[in-house]
């Protein structure tokens, strides 16, 4: 099986590099991005089984960032990873579709964790769709 | 008006800037214990990955040092939060808040002054949520007033205790000190809380006078609609049961 892909998003440049090789030393395949225009050019340039962003960013925030990555990509799984999430913005990344979130420091096991869950909640999804089509295709066609 | 007066910032204008400051630095402080947290991750995971590798055992050292290191950067971020709130406490002088959280950040800026003074410091809030609408930082202003004047009367090894609770929608908030606060001074505590920011709630500082083992200062919070009413006019005379 092919290594979970995770994007991370955050403007501090060094806590993303060293946060990303935590990550890959632990089999990860990780993409970095500064900003919330870049992450969602790379969020658009290849698939990735979850997106881990920050909030407070300049430019675009991680709340817009994660409006748009939804609306471009509805089923992508974003975990919000914030300093100073209030509860204001927490329901609101929750009502715009991220499903975790956490406050820094979190240990990065409990992030590699989250993201492997995140990734086999989604294969599981993806493997109910497909039989549900198939089943579908089956009685519309009587086979 | 003098002239230039109008071109002076007013006392609030100097609370926002000091808290915008505060809070965007604060914010720059968690970057850079975020960034040592990790780098301390980092270490810990090279030494351990060296420790497996049958390399040298002495590499379990850094394991340890990298505990350490992440433990005071958790110390420090704790304090940092606590930072980050009382920063944010004055964005808004007239909002609704639970008086519990803002008991929670009282208790947080007051340990350091009592550990000091080394006098135990106890803070309970509400039983219950307790929502008040006003001025935050007015109440917290007025509340270290109160706790102030407790810490000084302590002897060492005293106790100062905060009890709040609902009072007919208003609330009453108790600072008790095992030392004894002298009576003759309470007319000084009560027109410091007054000034520093009970005026703005219309609340009301007495002392209730109990034994001369244990004494209290007791700050009347009349409920938000009276708040408004009575705040600048209420008088700062000391009241006693």
């Amino acid at each position: 099986m092919r290594p979970d892909r995770v994007l991370l998003v955050d403007d501090e440049e060094s806590f993303v590099e060293i946060l990303a090789e935590r990550m890959r030393s632990r089999g990860l395949e990780v993409s970095c991005a500064t900003s919330g225009r870049e992450a969602l050019k790379k969020a658009q340039e290849a698939a990735y089984d979850a997106v881990v962003l920050d909030l407070a960013m300049p430019g675009l925030d991680g709340i817009e960032t994660l409006r748009r990555m939804r609306e471009l990509q509805p089923d992508l799984q974003v975990m919000i990873l914030s300093g100073r999430a209030t509860v204001k913005t927490a329901v609101e990344a929750i009502q715009l579709g991220a499903i975790d979130i956490f406050e820094k420091p979190t240990e990065v096991e409990t992030l590699v964790e989250r993201i492997r869950s995140a990734r086999a909640a989604r294969l599981a999804k993806d493997d109910q769709e497909t039989r549900e089509q198939i089943d579908a295709i089956m009685r519309d066609r009587g086979w | 008006m003098a002239k230039g007066e109008a071109e002076r910032p007013t006392a609030r204008e100097g609370v926002l800037y000091f808290g915008r400051v505060a809070a965007g630095l604060s914010h720059e402080l968690s970057n850079v214990l975020n960034i040592i947290n990790e780098l301390a991750g980092l270490q810990r995971d090279i030494a351990a990955a060296a420790v497996e590798g049958g390399g040298d055992a002495r590499f379990a050292r850094f394991s340890d040092l990298a505990q350490r290191i992440k433990t005071q950067v958790s110390r420090g971020e704790a304090i940092n939060r606590g930072l980050h709130r009382f920063a944010h406490s004055v964005d808004n002088a007239d909002t609704s808040f639970d008086l519990g959280e803002l008991l929670g950040l009282l208790a947080f800026l007051e340990e350091r002054p009592a550990r000091l003074a080394r006098v135990a410091l106890d803070v309970h809030p509400p039983e219950h949520g307790l929502a008040l609408c006003g001025d935050p930082f007015s109440l917290l202003l007025a509340l270290h007033a109160c706790v102030g004047a407790a810490l000084r009367a302590c002897a060492e090894d005293g106790r100062v205790e905060v009890h709040a609770e609902a009072a007919g929608g208003a609330a009453r908030i108790r600072v008790t000190a095992t030392g004894s606060l002298p009576a003759e001074g309470a007319d000084a505590v009560s027109a410091a809380a007054f000034r520093a920011g009970a005026a703005a709630w219309g609340a009301a500082v007495c002392l209730d006078p109990g034994t001369d083992a244990q004494r209290s200062l007791v700050l009347s919070v009349p409920a938000a609609a009276a708040a408004r009413e009575a705040a600048g006019t209420a008088d700062p005379s000391l009241e006693v049961p």
